[in-house]
């Protein structure tokens, strides 16, 4: 049984492969924000490299967002022709909740946010358990900043040590560092990811697709759904507009 | 029966219409389904790109089953696949481009991305079967206005192009400024055959000597300074009577334009193309002016001209023909010159 994986909500895209013992092999483009171009290249490089065809692929799995809008898109949109051109079922990944893979051994919390501009974020927290499950501290979602911080604070307890990750650390890591030093206690530690497990990996998404798939909540391509988490903007100023 | 003819499955996203198609042998369509967005945007005065992006993901896979089974073929029956990857809005070509490639990959069949406009030129190769290269082509939609000498299936010339507005952008905005609602194009129609067209002689922009280039943000501009006018005045505007007016003016010079084009290369034929091509006044005036030259006119049917995947399918016969499929490199190019 083999998964195959598609991240492109970042700005780098993956692509991974793993099978039913839980060996993951990925193929990553160091190319920024030329998903569309690159995915299917990529896809074949990592079957080539393993010896495998696309027949051998027996699911498609996809980081659903939230994102890149147009990278979420590229990804379902490609995870879903895929498994129409093949008669495949789909796994639809959260996208937040991959990070938990990202640093499978962490004992604190992991928030990854992701820049959604206008002082916003698309965030959540998460960790692992004692018994290696994954908890969800603060569900994933389009947050303002400060009140995404507000919902760490009210959980975070002393001795506990929170690490951000994500495209969003770059823009908010000042303002963090000042929530830090205003609103915690300073027994809690709160750390930034390292760049080798800062963003989105396919591998993560393949690994979180593996759980999902043994949970039995496999989806057929036309429930594959984008999570963009906000609406667009033009329909946001429409309702404005209407109240 | 279905499986001796070479398949084609076409594929259009590019503005805010989702199209799949079967095509037999080039020219037969065996099916052309169309999931539009009109209604989705018309809230909005126009195609929002954003929504037009997420419409698109939603509809194309069902729209690709229905163009199957309306067929009568599965997808193991394509032989090709073809795409518009350009001109047009780069969010909404997306979805049609990596659904198109993850099909061709999967399926193991060749991909060709197909340029819009030689899709909307293509279009009259499926309503009139003896049509054959050379012709004159004109192309009049919401976002192209341009007049192209076809020398041959896969070989063009632009020799003429809108260097602000495109026709149907100017029907747009002069039908929102009327109020008369959107899209512009069938509204300016109907409410123009009521009208006096020549209540008002709006300038019609030839620009220079010779020129086979269109200008149409003038007379948008032309129509707004009339109306302020008229509100100044305090007299009221006959609405069908400004439809009628504006009309005539860039009706007459698409036509002068495109006449002088075929005579200049010695062209017998005009192929008439895109959404505009639908508007009465221009079917009857370039008609008029192609008998009085001894040029043959040709346009396809209403759904051929709308934006659709049929004459995507016909294109990417055409072009595979000669050799030209693309690899799963192929990109977007919202900006694609012809």
């Amino acid at each position: 049984m083999n998964i195959l994986a598609i991240e492109t909500t970042g700005a780098e895209a993956s692509v991974a492969i793993i099978n039913d013992k839980g060996e993951v092999f990925m193929e990553a483009s160091d190319q920024k924000l030329n998903h569309l171009q690159n995915l299917m290249p990529m896809v074949d490089i990592l079957l080539e490299k393993r010896g495998l065809s696309i027949d051998d692929v027996d699911y498609i799995a996809v980081s659903e967002g939230p994102g890149s809008f147009t990278g979420i898109r590229i990804g379902v949109s490609s995870a879903r022709a895929l498994a129409q051109a093949l008669v495949l079922k789909t796994i639809s990944v959260p996208t937040l909740k991959t990070f938990l893979y990202n640093v499978p051994e962490y004992q604190g919390i992991l928030c990854p946010i992701f820049d959604a501009r206008r002082s916003q974020v698309y965030g959540g927290a998460y960790r692992w358990s004692d018994t290696g499950q994954h908890t969800e501290i603060v569900p994933g979602g389009a947050y303002d900043l400060q009140e995404l911080l507000k919902l760490l604070e009210a959980v975070l307890k002393p001795e506990m040590e929170i690490t951000f990750f994500g495209d969003g650390i770059h823009p908010y890591k000042e303002q963090i560092m000042k929530w830090q030093d205003i609103s915690l206690n300073n027994n809690i530690c709160v750390l930034f990811a390292k760049d080798d497990v800062k963003l989105q990996k396919a591998s993560s998404v393949a690994k979180l697709a593996l759980d999902i798939y043994r949970s039995g909540k496999i989806k057929n391509l036309y429930d594959l759904k984008p999570v963009y988490m906000r609406k667009a903007e033009a329909e946001r100023k429409l309702e404005e507009n209407a109240e | 029966m279905k499986d001796k003819q070479f398949i084609t499955l076409g594929i259009e996203s590019s503005c805010d219409e989702t199209s799949a198609a079967v095509i037999g042998e080039g020219r037969t369509v065996l099916s052309n389904v169309i999931a539009s967005q009109i209604k989705v945007h018309q809230v909005f005065g126009g195609v929002v790109p954003e929504i037009a992006s997420r419409h698109h993901l939603d509809n194309i896979n069902t729209v690709i089953d229905n163009a199957l089974t309306e067929a009568g073929i599965s997808l193991k029956d394509v032989d090709l696949i073809g795409v518009t990857y350009g001109p047009g809005l780069v969010g909404a070509l997306l979805i049609g481009l990596a659904t198109a490639k993850s099909l061709a990959y999967a399926l193991k069949k060749p991909l060709v991305g197909v340029h819009h406009i030689q899709g909307h030129i293509s279009a009259n190769y499926i309503e009139h079967k003896e049509l054959k290269p050379p012709f004159m082509a004109l192309v009049v939609s919401g976002g192209h206005t341009n007049i192209v000498d076809v020398t041959d299936y896969n070989r063009y010339e632009v020799l003429g192009r809108t260097r602000d507005d495109a026709a149907g952008e100017a029907f747009d905005k002069v039908a929102r400024v009327l109020g008369l609602g959107y899209p512009g194009g069938p509204l300016i129609d109907e409410a123009a055959k009521t009208g006096n067209a020549h209540a008002v002689e709006f300038k019609r922009v030839f620009l220079e000597k010779d020129s086979l280039d269109f200008s149409f943000s003038g007379i948008k501009t032309g129509v707004l300074n009339h109306l302020n006018t008229q509100k100044l005045k305090g007299e009221t505007v006959n609405v069908n009577d400004i439809a009628a007016s504006f009309q005539l003016a860039v009706i007459e010079v698409i036509v002068a334009k495109a006449v002088m084009a075929a005579q200049r290369m010695k062209k017998d034929k005009i192929a008439l193309a895109g959404g505009v091509a639908a508007n009465s006044l221009l079917r009857k005036l370039l008609k008029e002016a192609c008998d009085q030259k001894g040029i043959a006119l040709h346009y396809p049917s209403p759904i051929l001209c709308t934006d659709n995947a049929a004459m995507i399918g016909c294109a990417a016969y055409y072009k595979y023909q000669e050799g030209m499929a693309d690899d799963f490199y192929l990109d977007a190019y919202p900006n694609l010159a012809l």
